[in-house]
């Protein structure tokens, strides 16, 4: 089990080692935010809810919400609403007013790089070579405070998702996460991810999903 | 806390579900979602009824003050059915005077009590053409996750069992309300053809049609109310008011008394 | 709003039977709301209040966006039934007022700058209401705004302190504060000892109002104690389910 905290809450007086999601007063480190302790490296607040903020190079999943030439306006689950500008097709390519939907439409859905973001928050995108999410699979959303868990240490718990429920899975910064697979598998791995995303802050959890994916398979052998 | 909705890539996730045969949260097409009641929790209101559908939750609660009569119906006590879709309960609800939707809400469920005539509004009359007994029914929506109405007219109902007349408190004597009826609300959608019970939230978004059917314990109804943007053919709305009639029957029998 | 005169102290003890620097029973629950981002369920007595939040969010409309900063939006609303003479629906003057002044008891532990042009709202709705409704629902925002993630400095706590029979003692319930001769809510950042709510009606000598204020401030801190203890077994409990 971490050390759950609360906004407020001393953590430590090692203030050279303060990191995300901690304050510095008086010579001492708090707590910024409601969440566990993290004290590997720096010392860290990790939040367990809470929106997504946009930072450049993050890869998010995006829905398009409006068009609005020369950009597209796209949703990215964050307080703030990016926009893809029309020549991120190419200049050869001759988009007006008029096309622009034929190109990316209302409710369509893209993976995309964060390229800038300014102080006025406005946020820029670029495509991703494969950025069409193309009418196949299932989006879950959680919250983009339990991506690193879903990820795991260099990636150890998303490598353990899909081999053991067959499916391809694309974890968003923004807390989006793209399954593709039979729709069987793809239930698998949509209740362990929730799973995951529910217990992020305890220890102890890739065990527990692997046993827990494990119990799929032997229900499957069984029927 | 919770974030973790499940939708899908294709827009139509909800409804290719059901084109399966299944429903996101795994129950069958004519199953409710787990009810659980909580009576008079509000000291400061007559009756007073937490009702939790899945995730939705409303909180109704009746107070009963004496008041004017109103001028056509000078021997009769007043009911007065009000909703507040309060922000608390849903990132779509947004403060302000009450908007369509809850006065919509407040109607279909004071539809249902005043058609039903389970009070007699008779009996709460004080002085003929001066004073009356007023019947406030507040229903207040804490959680919305869908079927709002079911909720409320369940909460009304039950908030309006064995309501004490506070005739002491106002000096004066009277035997206590009675219920006659018990209506139970039951809302069917139809999404691509198929007719399920206690809609979600999701499910809601998803339904071309839908039918709050408010039937009492005889099986007669006592109000309808049909919304959404399609259309409906007779055979659908024959089918969706028995099947709304023999799930309140279910309900009844689970939640409420016999009369 | 002194009616007739009643006793509110007999033999030392009030008519509740709590000593004069005693809270009333506190229940905390956090997350209770599927939809919102946060919330809270906070019971004070027979006072039971529940808070949302939402956010931070777009701001709507555009022209009440602050470019530096999160604008943070608090609605206080009494359910009709919560009262003993049913409350109309709706904002009044008591309620705006309510509310405003709980904003701003908020608005110095969070880091709005965070959050430029957007929208941390919070809704608190009184669901049954017996003296000292605005500090419940201090409480509660103040919880759900850490469990909907929001990043803040600390956590804030209120309690009213007040003065009965010539008495000055805790977090006045109904009949205490209908028939008393002083009510005076505070709201305090517990750590720093930072007083962010002040108000008070009736009247008070100045020793009773130091002395009232220190009292207060330390059931502010029992109060921090409980919100704490209410957040982190959020995460204790749910943890080991399988």
């Amino acid at each position: 089990m971490y050390k759950v905290v609360v906004p407020g809450d001393f953590i430590s007086t090692e203030v050279n080692r303060a990191g995300d999601g901690t304050y510095v007063e008086d010579g001492n480190v708090y707590a910024l935010k409601y969440g566990v302790v993290d004290d590997r490296g720096t010392i860290k607040v990790v939040a367990l809810s809470g929106k997504y903020m946009p930072v450049n190079g993050d890869v998010v999943i995006g829905k398009i919400v409006e068009i609005s030439f020369p950009y597209w306006i796209v949703d990215i689950a964050s307080p703030y609403e990016a926009r893809l500008r029309k020549s991120e097709f190419g200049r050869g390519e001759n988009i007006d007013f008029g096309n622009m939907c034929e190109y990316l439409d209302i409710d369509d859905l893209i993976v995309a790089k964060v390229m800038n973001v300014d102080v006025m928050m406005r946020i820029d995108l670029a495509l991703k070579n494969e950025f069409k999410m193309d009418g196949v699979g299932r989006l879950i959303e959680v919250s983009p405070t339990k991506v690193p868990r879903i990820i795991g240490r260099s990636g150890s718990m998303i490598r353990l998702l899909k081999d053991k429920s067959n499916c391809f899975i694309f974890v968003a910064k923004n807390g989006r996460i793209w399954i593709k697979g039979s729709s069987a598998d793809m239930d698998i791995a949509s209740q362990t991810v929730m799973k995951i995303a529910n217990e992020a802050h305890t220890s102890g959890l890739t065990d527990r999903v692997a046993l827990f994916l494990d119990s799929f398979k032997s229900e499957k052998g069984e029927g | 806390m919770g974030q973790e909705v499940i939708e899908d890539i294709r827009k139509d996730y909800v409804y290719d579900l059901i084109e399966k045969g299944k429903r996101a949260d795994g129950r069958g097409f004519l199953d409710f979602r787990n009810i659980v009641v909580e009576r008079d929790l509000i000291k400061k209101a007559e009756g007073s009824t937490r009702v939790q559908i899945g995730d939705t939750v409303v909180l109704v609660g009746v107070k009963v003050e004496p008041g004017e009569p109103f001028p056509d119906t000078p021997n009769k006590g007043i009911l007065m059915t009000n909703a507040e879709l309060v922000p608390l309960a849903s990132p779509e609800f947004e403060s302000g005077p009450p908007g369509e939707n809850s006065i919509e809400l407040a109607r279909v469920v004071d539809r249902g009590i005043r058609g039903s005539e389970t009070i007699d509004l008779e009996k709460l009359c004080i002085e003929e053409g001066k004073k009356v007994w007023m019947v406030f029914i507040d229903i207040h929506t804490l959680d919305n996750d869908g079927n709002l109405v079911d909720a409320a007219a369940l909460g009304a109902i039950m908030s309006l069992l064995n309501i004490a007349i506070p005739y002491e408190q106002y000096g004066l004597t009277g035997e206590d309300m009675q219920i006659r009826d018990t209506p139970v609300a039951v809302t069917v959608v139809e999404i691509g053809g198929n007719l399920l019970v206690d809609p979600s939230v999701y499910e809601e978004s998803a339904a071309t049609s839908k039918l709050t059917v408010i039937s009492n314990a005889d099986g007669s109804i006592s109000g309808l109310q049909k919304s959404g943007s399609t259309g409906l053919t007779e055979e659908k709305i024959v089918q969706m008011t028995k099947i709304g009639i023999e799930k309140a029957r279910e309900i009844r029998e689970k939640y409420l008394p016999k009369i | 709003m002194k009616e007739e005169k009643i006793e509110l102290i007999k033999d030392g003890k009030r008519l509740s039977g709590r000593g004069f620097e005693e809270l009333r029973s506190i229940k905390i629950e956090v997350g209770v709301l599927k939809r919102a981002d946060g919330s809270c369920y906070f019971e004070l007595g027979d006072n039971k209040v529940i808070a949302a939040v939402y956010g931070p969010r777009e701001m709507h409309p555009r022209h009440f966006q602050n470019a530096k900063m999160a604008v943070v939006k608090y609605r206080y609303n009494m359910a009709p039934f919560s009262v003993d003479d049913r409350k109309r629906p709706g904002p009044d003057r008591r309620s705006q007022e309510i509310s405003m002044v709980s904003r701003k008891a908020l608005d110095p532990v969070i880091l709005r700058e965070l959050y430029p042009k957007t929208a941390i709202e919070v809704y608190v709705e009184v669901l049954q209401s017996d003296a000292g409704t605005r500090t419940a629902g201090i409480n509660a925002a103040s919880v759900a705004l850490a469990d909907a993630g929001i990043p803040m400095r600390d956590l804030v706590s209120s309690v009213a302190i007040g003065k009965i029979d010539g008495e000055v003692v805790l977090d006045l319930d109904a009949k205490e504060d209908n028939f008393g001769e002083a009510d005076m809510p505070i709201a305090m950042i517990a750590r720093t000892n930072t007083i962010t709510l002040l108000q008070m009606d009736g009247r008070f000598k100045k020793e009773e109002f130091e002395r009232g204020l220190k009292i207060a401030m330390s059931g502010c801190r029992k109060i921090y104690e409980l919100q704490k203890d209410a957040l982190v077994k959020k995460y204790s409990k749910s943890g080991n389910e399988e």
